[in-house]
């Protein structure tokens, strides 16, 4: 079995991830996307300067950067004994979600919703579920877990 | 080698500039005609007279049409270079606005828009520094907030987000926030214009004062009144846009000095450096173009160059306004939300009451050309 988690903030999807994987003795891929869609986000801003739009630009990769430093990290430290590896790509969430679930994967495992960058704003799980070629575990989001509880 | 990749990079611009282009074209030539002689409520261009739904909202619109529905939220890979020359097109479009001016005309306006704009943006600044207060706001939220409602919305959110370290979410909740406000201000806005029956001179002052987003200072003038003529809604406009953009790098550097002050890490923050890196080096354009105004370079009002400036600048504003709504989505803007949304609801609704109020007690209808 080969699974693929999509990485948030959410610990719960880790959690259950890990869990699966090694009650089943699977292959799990961690998946860190860098979203690189701040520029369209921010398209219809016309007035800013090549500079300030520049600058802006890389202080959000930075932080999207020191965000996959700090996913990636707190991954590691809990995979210990499971078969796998570490993915980080930037691009689209959705788009890099969906590729790489394409490759074979048994099963997509996702925080829901799913905070990773601008998805925040957006309905990513509904966009990745959208024929997508292997089985979907969504996570409840453990930060909207605690708000209904 | 380089050529080449000069030559494919233009022509990946043509398809997405193509549906800009023709999409104002039919909007122009049919949807708008149409439009004004369509009978609603017993009147006939009811839509376009009562509602403003002239080419430029309509522009707006279809942009957003494209972007929501059409595209289904994402502007497709054929179409995004083409999109992207909507900054190009807008920037384009103000340059050529300082043709409508001379120096006299701006110095007769130009005192009223400083004491305005330099009261409500910095009225607006403080006044969120102390919401933000109130309401428990991280001080890198209440900055992001108080350059966005302050001055120039987006862009001075973005101008402002490196120096005081604002985060990802935060940041993307304000400009959902500032965009929504700035989209509902601009439809409501010229319906209450007219309602109120404001002169193009009281209602390009009101909406360059109390709308949050410059972008939408050009398109609600511009639907109040189409025209691109010395006297009218967005020659007035723009004189207070103009003024706000100037503004924005004294802005940033207040706010990022303010925030630094509180903080334990405190970094040097240089006027110089951010009037270099955030200066918007295009209203250098704009003052241009006023000068060879100013020195009738262009010809005298009402001749046949002037003329077709005007009929470029209203073409290259509907291109660059359909790309304007293609990046507006109404998913992301629904998804503003938390202390943003709170700021951002309390501080814009009293900036445009106010700013209308005061419009009413002291503005002339008479504009000073």
């Amino acid at each position: 079995m080969k699974i693929l988690l999509a990485l948030d903030d959410n610990p719960r999807a880790v959690e259950q991830a890990l869990l699966i994987a090694r009650g089943r003795g699977a292959v799990l891929n961690a998946l860190f996307v860098i979203d690189a869609t701040w520029e369209m986000f921010t398209g219809h801003d016309w007035l800013s300067g090549c500079n300030a739009r520049i600058g802006f630009l890389e202080y959000m990769l930075s932080q999207e950067e020191e965000a996959a430093v700090l996913a990636l990290k707190t991954y590691k430290e809990q995979v210990a004994g499971i078969a796998g590896e570490l993915l980080t790509v930037t691009g689209d969430v959705v788009d890099e979600i969906r590729k790489e679930a394409g490759k074979d994967y048994d099963l997509l495992v996702m925080s829901n919703p799913f905070t990773r960058g601008l998805e925040i704003m957006r309905d990513p799980v509904a966009k990745v579920a959208r024929k997508l070629p292997c089985d979907l575990l969504l996570v409840r989001h453990a930060a909207k877990r605690e708000e209904s509880s | 080698m380089e050529d080449k990749s000069i030559f494919s990079k233009l022509l990946a611009i043509i398809p997405g500039l193509a549906v800009m282009v023709g999409t104002l074209y039919v909007l122009r030539m049919y949807v708008e005609p149409w439009m004004n002689e369509v009978v609603v409520f017993g009147s006939k261009g009811w839509l376009v007279k009562v509602m403003s739904l002239n080419y430029i909202l309509l522009s707006i619109l279809t942009g957003m049409f494209y972007r929501n529905v059409l595209f289904a939220g994402k502007i497709p890979g054929w179409a995004e270079d083409g999109f992207r020359t909507t900054r190009l097109f807008i920037k384009i479009g103000v340059i050529m606005l300082g043709s409508l001016y001379t120096f006299d005309k701006l110095l007769k306006v130009g005192g009223v828009a400083i004491v305005l704009i330099v009261s409500f943006v910095f009225g607006t600044v403080i006044f969120i520094m102390w919401l933000g207060k109130r309401l428990g706001a991280d001080r890198s939220v209440t900055s992001v907030m108080a350059a966005a409602c302050g001055v120039c919305g987006v862009s001075a959110s973005v101008a402002t987000a490196p120096g005081v370290r604002a985060k990802p979410v935060d940041l993307a909740m304000a400009i959902a926030t500032i965009l929504g406000f700035g989209i509902v201000s601009m439809f409501v806005s010229p319906y209450i214009g007219k309602a109120l029956n404001l002169s193009d001179y009281q209602f390009g002052a009101w909406v360059g004062t109390g709308i949050l987003n410059s972008g939408q200072v050009l398109a609600t003038c511009l639907a109040f009144n189409p025209n691109f003529a010395p006297g009218t809604a967005v020659a007035y406009g723009e004189i207070w846009n103009v003024v706000r953009v100037i503004s924005i790098p004294f802005v940033v550097f207040f706010i990022t000095a303010w925030y630094w002050k509180g903080e334990a890490d405190a970094e040097h923050v240089s006027l110089s450096t951010i009037i270099a890196s955030k200066f918007p080096i295009f209203v250098l354009g704009f003052i241009g173009m006023t000068a060879l105004s100013s020195l009738h370079i262009l010809g005298a009002e009402g001749s046949e160059t002037l003329h077709l400036m005007r009929q470029v600048m209203a073409w290259v504003f509907g291109i660059g306004l359909v790309g304007l709504g293609a990046y507006i989505d109404v998913r992301e803007m629904k998804a503003a939300g938390g202390t943003p949304l709170r700021i951002g609801v309390i501080a814009g609704l009293v900036k445009y009451v106010l700013a209308l109020i005061i419009i009413l007690a002291f503005i002339p209808k008479e504009g000073a050309f």
